[in-house]
């Protein structure tokens, strides 16, 4: 059903589709994928270390932070709209994890504090720009770009100020036993991930909220004429998205073992990519929560296999660059047609 | 669907006394609409006469400043949207409010999903929706399907289903229910709505398509300037010219000006089709020849010849905006051609269509027409820069000779070249369209739906005006679906119905009730109109005795 091309929505009684459009068509809806695959395969041929278990394994590991932050991207997309314009998008999401993560590494190295604490005030400083960027959207009327790219410069600003623009240390038992422990077989950053997925994906595809969430992304004027609180939902989406950043500057903290500076930026990236090709894994094409899981393993397997291949790590930047612009543009095609 | 104590023949709405007046307009007036359980009533009126008005007031959507509203015999204190819809009155919006990447289950389901501990019952929802399409309007549609892969009478079969998912429906109101649709399809919701009358759900059945509300409704309630000015019942097969000629009710003739031109070229156009025109070839200035986009129309021929105006009419929805667009390179086109002057004219965007001498009206002045924050000067001139200025510099002085002479010939108020085009009436924003087409000497005028939101005065003037053009030998094309203006103005109309040209003749041909029934398919012979319904509606234009007539009421 995915691909059936028999109707289009806009089609009029006189629609009439060519066979090249439908190539054309296709090559949008899974350009990305094929895009991406291909680069899997060029890696695996390039290097003998791509497909190894181990390779593989902490792969996996550098997913888990990309994945749960691509969530919180997924939901803030599905609730707005995928329009790239006018829809729903956080860039801010990135600069709260960073700011999570020095929360986290300031509360654990200096102030001497248990991971529980530290997180609680991670996580309040992520809502409070969820919050802030839920306020701008819906009740000053930005568009969601804007608002979160201000919020997002806003916030990396803060970090500075309160990291100093120094890396933190991490010793702290918890972060390391999130690091470097397995249960069965995965390591446990990876198990967080998939922990966070089971209930945003209930969250998403299994709960009235999820339906309604869906909904108004897809059409807004048709969910307010079927009785849902769109404002409310948009809101939400953005307030539900910075818990995920918080839970995610836990995962980055346990990745780096500390807090770096500038984390925030190769983030942004890799949680757009993540976000936006996991659109090409559904069968209606939209963005989803899984897809947003695959689309951050495919990211960290290409950031990866990029290294491995001896890329120059400024080149690699680049051709994130591009691939984010072939993904977003290739969205950006999907909703003019599907207009 | 428990009917309550109400005696029986108590209607199932009941609206009497509304009035709903917004900043300069009284959109209702005292105006009432009874349905009785399970009929199927009809609600016509031309644009403006106040339908959907009273819809929105029926569904919650605009206060009423008076009046009065029962179901099923008991009053609704508060009429808000979540009251309407419990009490049993749902709607299917004339837009098609749906989700492309959902499927029928969950678009039918929107906003009342089915819930257990386990999240959405998903099973259970789709059994529902299915059961629903399948028993009560008459459709199998796999639940698992994606709106986007259904066609647009399956789409608005769900939108349907949607109102009957919840329970207990009384009345459905179906606002242009067939307005996307082709008439094969179109006959698919049809036969759904009639399948509701048989299990006792009542219909309120808003169309322009009279073809549509001879065929199925029981009765019909017209409405005219504001109000209700009759209940016709019951609706028979031959109704239609009944209806239009409570439509119409009214005295328009000073509306528009007197054509020096116009009886001599009735004359020779008379018993001329289009082909003969195009054999002969002479003065046309703009030809377009079996234009279609692949999608909203398709083989439209029209041709405008210099000293002409040509009106290009049909429901919103036929295509005529669509046309308006292509001819002037704001749309492209799959299949024909368009000529200028004889000549291939290779338009693709309105300034290459400038450069050919044709100008564009559009319909939006506001977003379309109009830096509202600049000059009226700096408006007049924008098409033609280029002619104001020396040596490639703007030239005041020849800026303001220009705008002034603008605004004398087309008595802009205030005659201020200096005002802020944002604080000029809408009639006067008008005319500064107008006057930035005049600058251009264009010698074909598209106009599109000119005199949309324009209060009557500035009506009458910007009727002159294009007479006036045509006089001195502009080509005019008007894009309009007030049947009174193409009557009163043009000298031939071409009427579309769902994308295809059904008439072109000229407009002294024809009476208003004619070409209503010709652009609602209620005519005889029009192709997209059911022969059984064939109303040929003939009679003069005289207005009902028993209705009273009132000033225009044709602005949209």
């Amino acid at each position: 059903m995915s691909t059936d091309t028999t109707t289009r929505p806009s089609a009029g009684p006189f629609a009439t589709e060519s066979t090249g459009a439908r190539v054309l068509r296709f090559a949008i809806r899974r350009g990305p994928l094929i895009l991406f695959a291909a680069v899997c395969v060029y890696l695996a041929l390039a290097s003998p270390f791509f497909l190894t278990q181990a390779n593989i394994l902490s792969s996996l590991e550098q997913t888990a932070p990309i994945a749960v932050v691509a969530f919180g991207l997924a939901i803030v997309v599905i609730g707005g709209g995928d329009d790239v314009v006018s829809g729903g998008i956080d860039l801010s999401l990135p600069a709260s994890a960073a700011l999570a993560t020095v929360i986290l590494s300031d509360q654990l190295t200096n102030r001497g504090a248990g991971l529980p604490q530290a997180f609680l005030l991670a996580l309040l400083a992520a809502l409070v720009v969820g919050l802030v960027n839920a306020v701008l959207v819906t009740v000053v009327g930005l568009s969601a770009i804007l608002a979160t790219l201000a919020t997002y410069v806003a916030v990396v600003g803060v970090t500075r100020v309160v990291s100093e623009n120094r890396r933190i240390d991490v010793t702290d038992p918890a972060i390391l036993y999130i690091r470097d422990e397995e249960l069965l077989g995965l390591p446990v950053a990876v198990w967080i991930m998939l922990l966070v997925f089971a209930v945003v994906a209930f969250l998403v595809h299994r709960t009235r909220y999820g339906m309604n969430l869906q909904a108004t992304g897809g059409n807004l004027d048709a969910a307010r004429s079927a009785g849902i609180r769109t404002t409310r939902i948009v809101a939400s989406t953005f307030v539900l998205a910075s818990v995920a950043a918080a839970v995610a500057g836990v995962l980055l903290v346990a990745r780096g073992s500390g807090s770096s500076p500038g984390i925030d930026e190769r983030l942004l990236v890799d949680m757009m990519l993540a976000t936006f090709i996991g659109a090409a894994f559904s069968p209606r094409n939209v963005v989803n929560v899984l897809g947003a899981m695959l689309g951050a393993t495919f990211v960290a397997l290409l950031s990866n296999g990029l290294v491995l291949t001896r890329v120059n790590n400024s080149w690699i930047d680049g051709w994130k660059g591009v691939l984010i612009l072939i993904v977003v543009a290739a969205a950006a095609l999907q909703h003019r047609e599907r207009k | 669907m428990t009917v309550d104590e109400a005696p029986p023949g108590t209607p199932v709405l009941e609206m009497a006394g509304i009035s709903k007046t917004f900043p300069g307009v009284k959109a209702l007036d005292d105006a009432g609409l009874t349905v009785r359980p399970g009929e199927v009533h009809g609600l016509v009126g031309e644009n403006g006469a106040g339908k959907s008005t009273i819809i929105k007031v029926l569904a919650g959507i605009y206060a009423p400043d008076s009046g009065t509203m029962r179901v099923d015999g008991e009053e609704l204190a508060h009429v808000t949207p979540a009251a309407v819809r419990s009490r049993g009155i749902r709607f299917v919006h004339q837009e098609l409010q749906l989700v492309p990447t959902f499927s029928v289950t969950e678009s039918v389901f929107m906003g009342a999903e089915l819930v257990g501990p386990l999240g959405v019952r998903r099973r259970e929802m789709r059994t529902r929706a299915e059961r629903i399409l399948e028993e009560v309007l008459g459709t199998a549609i796999d639940g698992r399907r994606l709106i986007r892969d259904l066609g647009p009478a399956e789409r608005k079969l769900v939108q349907i289903a949607r109102a009957l998912v919840q329970e207990g429906p009384r009345l459905v109101v179906f606002d242009e229910p067939t307005a996307p649709l082709a008439a094969a399809e179109g006959e698919r919701v049809l036969s759904a709505i009639r399948r509701l009358r048989d299990q006792g759900i009542a219909s309120l059945y808003v169309s322009h398509y009279l073809g549509e509300i001879t065929e199925i409704c029981d009765r019909a309630t017209v409405f005219r300037n504001g109000t209700d000015v009759s209940v016709v019942d019951p609706i028979v097969e031959s109704s239609g010219r009944e209806l239009i000629r409570r439509m119409i009710g009214r005295d328009v003739d000073q509306l528009f000006p007197e054509r020096k031109n116009r009886a001599d070229r009735r004359d020779e156009g008379d018993g001329e089709n289009g082909q003969d025109r195009d054999a002969r070839g002479d003065g046309i200035a703009l030809s377009a020849r079996g234009l279609g986009d692949g999608a909203t129309f398709a083989d439209v021929s029209i041709d405008v010849a210099r000293g002409e105006i040509v009106g290009l009419t049909g429901l919103l929805g036929s295509g005529t905006a669509e046309v308006v667009d292509t001819v002037v390179g704001l749309r492209r086109h799959r299949t024909g051609s368009i000529r200028i002057a004889g000549r291939d004219s290779g338009i693709a965007s309105p300034a290459d269509a400038l450069e050919a001498g044709l100008v564009l009206i559009p319909r939006d002045r506001r977003h379309d027409g109009l830096v509202l924050e600049q000059s009226v000067e700096t408006n007049l001139n924008l098409s033609t820069l280029g002619r104001a200025s020396r040596l490639g510099l703007l030239s005041s002085k020849l800026l303001a000779s220009r705008s002034d002479g603008l605004i004398q010939k087309l008595d802009i108020r205030p005659a201020d070249r200096t005002a802020t085009t944002r604080l000029l009436s809408g009639g006067n924003q008008q005319k500064v369209v107008l006057g930035r087409a005049l600058a251009a000497d264009a010698g074909i005028l598209v106009l599109d739906d000119p005199t949309v939101g324009v209060d009557i005065g500035a009506k009458q003037e910007i009727y002159r005006l294009v007479a006036g053009l045509a006089d001195e030998g502009a080509a005019v094309l008007i894009a309009s679906n007030d049947p009174l203006e193409v009557l009163g103005l043009c000298d031939r109309i071409v009427v579309m119905v769902r994308g295809r040209v059904v008439l072109d003749v000229p407009a002294s041909d024809l009476t208003q009730e004619e070409l209503i029934s010709h652009m609602t398919g209620s005519a005889a012979g029009d192709p997209t109109a059911d022969a059984r319904t064939a109303a040929p509606a003939s009679a003069p234009a005289s207005a009902d005795t028993a209705i009273a007539d009132r000033a225009d009421g044709s602005a949209s």
